[in-house]
């Protein structure tokens, strides 16, 4: 698998109508790192994950990974040059199996055009073959042999939301982007995916930029926190510094009296 | 689905495999010596049937592709088809081209109206898309029935029986063999589409479009794609449907028969091969049923006056019960009833672990 790409993403600004979603904000995600955005409600995390996959136009500013510019590029290309994203609610492909949408996971790295795919004989068959091999390897990372072949929309939405991270993860990206990837996930189903995220940062070594409201596990598992609130970062560092300074206990808890 | 114990596989090619199991390769080896075998016991009548199912079975899939797999509406399909047969007819009439010259001819216009109409596609969705393909169809037809008026063939043109590779293909025999083929061969390819990368592009179109782009599929250039090859089929099978009638005329594509082919994907089962097969069984054959039912119930008589409103609203009675209470189509019932087969005499499914 590749290893991780490094993201820059350069005093971005994104805004919807006269709503300032993003204010200038810079987030550094460090090649093979794990690097959380937290924030309050409303702060722009969501915002700045769809602006550096491509789902939203930005403003001023730029998104560059590994050194090259990705924003203004359609999503499509962005996932091209490696940046796979597992949402918020999930958005899988409901009436289809597990192994159908991490087959899709696959799109980038197969070829079979239209006829190749119609005949589907000799070389898209074995490619497609080798392909379910790559898939079943996703399947055996994240532990998912038993859904495999479950319509995705019967499955608990624990399972869900781990097979968007699989489907992401079946691309084999330089850069994996998981919102809010543990909300809806069961205490064990938590503990599960917190092992899954250090296998995918030690043994893929796939840089993380990761979206998440449950601060203890940020705590434990990133590398480096950056923190929103209102489109502005107000702290950044290793999570112990960035989730104690004053400024960030304010934005969760508010001032003190 | 569950076969039962007994089938282990060891690679993923068999695990892909279509027809991967004894009984199924039964059933298959039984449908083909049918199909062989049906014109020595069928009457010419009943062949004619089959044969008329086969060629709306083309269509039904073609059909399928674009909106069942892809997503897109259309209400072009009956444009699509006029336009491969009045190839067919122009070519024929003016310089007298073979089919080894008009069927691609056919298939090229069909490329070519399917990208002109799959660019709206890359802005429109839903109703305004339909609206788009709407329009199409009635510019395919006043161009047609120019064509017709202008040259002198009010009623229609006539098409001769064509000449492949010696052969002169008129007789019901025929052509029962040659759209029975016709159709088999666009269901497979149907089927593979459905399980290959491109197939499942389309259905993640269909389902969600960001979550595809996300994944690096090209979603403008899918859609153009579906619609490319949903209409190159579909004017081939207007091509060959020319060729089998030995004649082309306007009426013969009215927006009814769009309805039809609608009907026949959404009967059957929208965005599953089988469905389209058996919804274009149903939607063809189900005139004849009415008439063999009122033939049975008043013998001797000619067809009552009320006959043909009565098909007529047979038809849209029947499309909106299946809206209603089938909405997975023949289909949904034919997969219900072999659960109900593969579980009997319980209920319920075993649990996982018994599987």
């Amino acid at each position: 698998m590749s290893a991780g790409a490094a993201l820059e993403v350069e005093r971005l600004s994104v805004a919807f109508r006269g709503l300032q979603a993003l204010n200038g904000v810079s987030v550094r995600a460090s090649a093979g790192e794990i690097t959380a955005l937290v924030g309050p409600n409303g702060a722009g995390k969501t915002t700045l994950l769809n602006a550096v996959g491509g789902f939203c136009a930005i403003t001023t500013g730029s998104i560059r990974l590994d050194g090259a510019p990705i924003h203004g590029l359609p999503s499509h290309r962005i996932a091209a040059r490696g940046v796979g994203r597992a949402f918020q609610f999930v958005e899988l492909f409901r009436h289809m199996t597990v192994l159908d949408n991490l087959m899709l996971g696959r799109h980038l790295h197969m070829r079979a055009g239209l006829l190749a795919g119609a005949v589907f004989f000799g070389r898209s068959r074995r490619e497609q073959a080798a392909h379910r091999a790559r898939v079943e390897a996703v399947i055996e990372f994240l532990e998912l042999e038993r859904y495999r072949r479950d319509a995705v929309d019967s499955l608990p939405f624990g399972v869900q939301k781990l097979c968007g991270v699989a489907r992401a993860l079946a691309m084999e990206p330089r850069l994996l982007v998981l919102d809010e990837p543990s909300s809806g996930m069961s205490r064990e189903e938590k503990e599960d995916f917190a092992r899954f995220l250090l296998r995918i940062k030690h043994e893929l070594g796939t840089t993380v930029l990761w979206v998440e409201h449950d601060l203890e596990m940020v705590a434990d598992l990133a590398d480096r926190v950056t923190v929103l609130d209102f489109g502005q970062v107000i702290a950044e560092g290793p999570p112990a510094e960035a989730l104690s300074a004053p400024q960030v206990v304010e934005a969760y808890l508010g001032r003190q009296p | 689905m569950a076969h039962g114990s007994g089938y282990f596989k060891t690679t993923y090619e068999a695990d892909m495999a279509l027809v991967d199991t004894r009984l199924r390769r039964l059933t298959l080896a039984a449908l083909v010596v049918l199909l062989a075998a049906l014109p020595r016991v069928a009457s010419p009548f009943s062949l004619e049937l089959v044969t008329q199912t086969a060629l709306a079975a083309v269509g039904a899939l073609a059909l399928n592709v674009l909106t069942g797999l892809a997503g897109q509406i259309s209400l072009g399909h009956a444009g699509f088809l006029c336009a491969g047969a009045f190839t067919v007819g122009i070519l024929v009439e003016s310089v007298k081209a073979p089919p080894l010259v008009t069927l691609p001819a056919a298939a090229l216009v069909g490329a070519l109206l399917g990208t002109l109409v799959g660019v709206p596609s890359l802005r429109l969705k839903g109703l305004y898309l339909a609206l788009g393909t709407l329009a199409m169809h009635f510019v395919v037809l006043y161009a047609a029935s120019e064509y017709q008026a202008r040259w002198g063939f009010n009623t229609g043109v006539s098409v001769p029986a064509p000449t492949i590779a010696g052969i002169r293909f008129r007789s019901g025999l025929q052509w029962y063999y040659v759209l029975v083929a016709f159709a088999a061969l666009t269901t497979l390819l149907s089927v593979n589409l459905t399980r290959s990368r491109v197939g499942r592009a389309w259905m993640a179109i269909r389902d969600r479009e960001i979550a595809a782009a996300s994944l690096g599929i090209a979603v403008a250039r899918y859609k153009l794609l579906a619609f490319v090859a949903s209409s190159v089929v579909t004017a081939l099978a207007g091509a060959v449907w020319a060729y089998y009638r030995s004649f082309v005329s306007v009426e013969a594509f009215s927006f009814f028969v769009t309805i039809e082919f609608i009907a026949m994907i959404v009967i059957g089962g929208m965005g599953s091969t089988l469905g389209a097969l058996l919804g274009a069984s149903f939607v063809t054959l189900l005139p004849y049923g009415i008439d063999a039912v009122v033939g049975a119930l008043a013998p001797g008589g000619a067809a009552p006056y009320w006959l043909f409103p009565l098909k007529f609203g047979a038809f849209g009675l029947l499309m909106a019960l299946f809206l209603l209470f089938e909405p997975l189509g023949l289909v949904g019932i034919w997969r219900r009833a072999r659960t109900w087969i593969v579980l009997w005499p319980l209920r319920y499914a075993p649990l996982r672990s018994a599987r």
